[in-house]
């Protein structure tokens, strides 16, 4: 039996602008099971990133539910909801957001930094993710010096060396070419079938989205769950 | 954490830098002007139980030396002395052989001054030999001056040269500029002058504080009707007035400290608001990956803070080069004081507004870094 990792049940998001409020998720429901990779489709504006960083606990719904990893995040506060997403979120941007001041090894490092990990153990943590996505060799180099497609492998070695149980993409290869793209795509993949991470990723892209186990989309705020295809693949 | 913190304040180098020695900079030149201040108006080292007492139309005047038994027949009067500002010029012009030479008179002195240390023994050689000089500790140990030296100081004010020996050196308990005095015994210039009787200022001991204004219009009553007409006034007053030829400078200088202070704030707060609109998407993502929202203000502020204290402890250290600097310049100009140097106030007050600064300046972004929403921060660049 494979469980739920994600239940998001009848949610709703209104953002106010001005006056007025924008109805942005009119009641999703939706499911995700432990181990699948997910992607999310849908036109601009349908709000996508929006039920993404709902599942990330980075915002919080209007009203509905949303449970993860057995947890419902509208129980927790902002202070727990962060130890929360450290604990359970990887978060892949579409402009990757390392942060440019570190190296490779230090922007791994710093979600480390919040754990009561030795320096030693931090390190062979961060090696070992910085090996998954093959850039060990780039460890001490600094953001902008390295492509946008290595950028990126660093940002996804980032929201997986703290081992979390959802991995969310948000457009994770929008701003890549389409060598870089593959790349990128071969590794989510990688770290769903070897690793066994489930992942939920937002794209434009159908032949990105062929690469999911399940294509969900998106549309004025409601999810046609019709569109689910297990043909692909 | 402190890495990050580190990392960005080099991220740019030259706006950190700039910032930092501008707060130098201010902070030197702030405790720079409160030396300045607190070496003028002698508030070290004045006694309240005591006044001083002057020609009305100014210090440059004196007054008969019969004045003295009038005065000390006030009713809370408890001792009086005489001071004469004799000045001279002791080996050459150069700024550290300037310090205050007074004339006085040693048999009453010692009462007068009773917070000056100097052994029973030190006061009768003193008083026994006309051409016996005391010194204070700070200014002995500075000069090399052991019991028995003599040294000569040549007159410019008045046409003589004397020549003095060391008989004792005395001690104040708090306040070392008060140490870097030499006092001798006037009757050794009145008489080489031929007893002219001229003095320029009495110090006049009172029973208690309290009786300080009803002596003050005493003394200043009693020699209305006379030629030469007296101020008195409390010995802090008398220091300040002793400037006041210079203006309200008191008002002066905390005008423009307070000017400096304001806008090395401006500075401050300039510089880690670009630096944190910078990085909104930053925190943006440090709060994704589970950083919380004091852990993202207490990396803001530690920014802001280190910026301050960097500053601080740069002042600090250039300081006593500028302060010399300074008061030589000015000492070329004429303009000497004896009590302008670093106290141990000075650190504590320079770290002091430091800290405030970095805190104050930090205080506004490290709020809305604090308080952002996470998705407007990310929405940010997109
Ligand atoms: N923080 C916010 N404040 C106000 N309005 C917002 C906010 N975030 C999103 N919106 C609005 O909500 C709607 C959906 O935005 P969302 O970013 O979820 O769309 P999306 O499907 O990810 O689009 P895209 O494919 O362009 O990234 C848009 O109209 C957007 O303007
Ligand atoms: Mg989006």
């Amino acid at each position: 039996m494979t469980e739920k990792l994600v239940e998001i049940s009848d949610v709703t998001k209104n953002y106010r602008r001005d006056e007025f409020s924008i109805k942005v998720l009119a009641g999703v429901s939706m499911d995700v099971t432990e181990g699948e990779f997910v992607a999310l489709m849908g036109p601009s504006g349908s709000g996508k990133s929006t039920l993404l960083n709902l599942l990330a606990g980075i915002d919080r719904p209007t009203s509905g539910q949303i449970r993860v990893a057995g947890q419902s995040l509208g129980a927790l506060n902002d202070s727990q909801l962060a130890g929360w997403r450290h604990r359970n979120i990887g978060f892949v941007f579409q402009f990757y957001h390392l942060i440019p001041v570190l190296t490779a090894f230090e922007n791994l490092e710093l979600p480390l930094t919040l754990t009561k990990l030795s320096r030693a153990q931090r390190r062979k943590k961060v090696d070992l993710a910085l090996d998954v996505v093959g850039l060990a060799d780039r460890k001490d180099h600094y953001p902008r010096q390295l492509s946008g497609g290595q950028e990126q492998r660093v940002a996804i070695a980032r929201a997986i060396v703290t081992d979390p149980r959802l991995v969310l993409a948000d457009e994770p290869t929008g701003d890549l070419d389409a060598a870089s793209a593959q790349e990128i795509l071969d590794l989510l993949e990688q770290l769903n079938e070897e690793f066994g991470k489930t992942i939920v990723m937002v794209t434009h892209d159908p032949r990105a989205a062929e690469r999911a186990g399940r294509e969900l989309h998106l549309d004025k705020g409601r999810l046609n769950s019709a569109t689910d295809t297990a043909l692909q693949g | 954490m402190f890495k990050l913190i580190r990392r960005n304040l080099l991220r740019n180098k030259r706006r950190t830098i700039l910032t930092v020695l501008s707060i130098a900079i201010a902070l030197i030149l702030l405790s720079f002007l409160d030396l300045l201040l607190a070496a003028m108006s002698g508030v070290n080292s004045a006694n309240a139980n005591r006044l001083v007492v002057r020609h009305a139309i100014s210090l440059t005047f004196s007054m008969p030396a019969a004045y003295e038994q009038r005065l000390a027949a006030l009713e809370h009067v408890e001792g009086i002395t005489i001071m004469n500002w004799f000045q001279g010029r002791y080996i050459d012009d150069r700024p550290e052989n300037f310090f205050p030479r007074f004339g006085t008179d040693p048999d009453t002195f010692p009462d007068v001054f009773p917070e000056l240390a100097l052994s029973p023994g030190e006061i009768d050689a003193w008083r026994a030999e006309r051409t016996a000089f005391i010194a204070g500790r700070a200014l002995a140990e500075e000069k090399g001056w052991e019991i028995g030296d003599v040294i000569t100081v040549e007159g410019d004010i008045y046409p003589v040269d004397i020549e003095l020996t060391l008989r004792g050196v005395f001690t104040h308990p708090t306040d070392e500029a008060a140490e870097r005095v030499l006092y001798f015994d006037w009757q050794y210039v009145e008489e080489a002058l031929g007893n002219p009787g001229q003095i320029n200022s009495f110090y006049v001991l009172l029973d208690s504080p309290d009786n300080m204004n009803e002596t003050i219009a005493q003394a200043e009553a009693m020699f209305e009707n006379s030629p030469d007409q007296v101020r008195a006034e409390t010995e802090a007053a008398f220091f300040l007035s002793f400037l006041e030829m210079m203006g309200n400078i008191q008002f002066l200088f905390s005008a423009i400290g307070l000017a400096v202070i304001a806008s090395i704030f401006f500075i401050t707060v300039n510089t880690m608001a670009m630096a944190s609109r910078e990085r909104t998407t930053e925190v943006a993502v440090l709060r994704t990956l589970g950083f919380t929202r004091s852990r993202v203000l207490a990396i803001v502020l530690f920014e802001s803070l280190a910026v301050g204290v960097l500053g601080a402890a740069i002042g600090l250290a250039v300081m006593p080069v500028v302060t010399g600097a300074i008061s030589s310049v000015l000492a070329t100009q004429g303009i000497t004081f004896s009590e302008l140097r670093l106290d141990d106030r000075t650190p504590t007050l320079v770290m002091g507004i430091g800290v405030f600064l970095g805190l104050a300046a930090g205080l506004v972004p490290a709020l809305q870094a604090m308080n952002m929403k996470i998705v407007d921060g990310l929405r940010r660049v997109a």
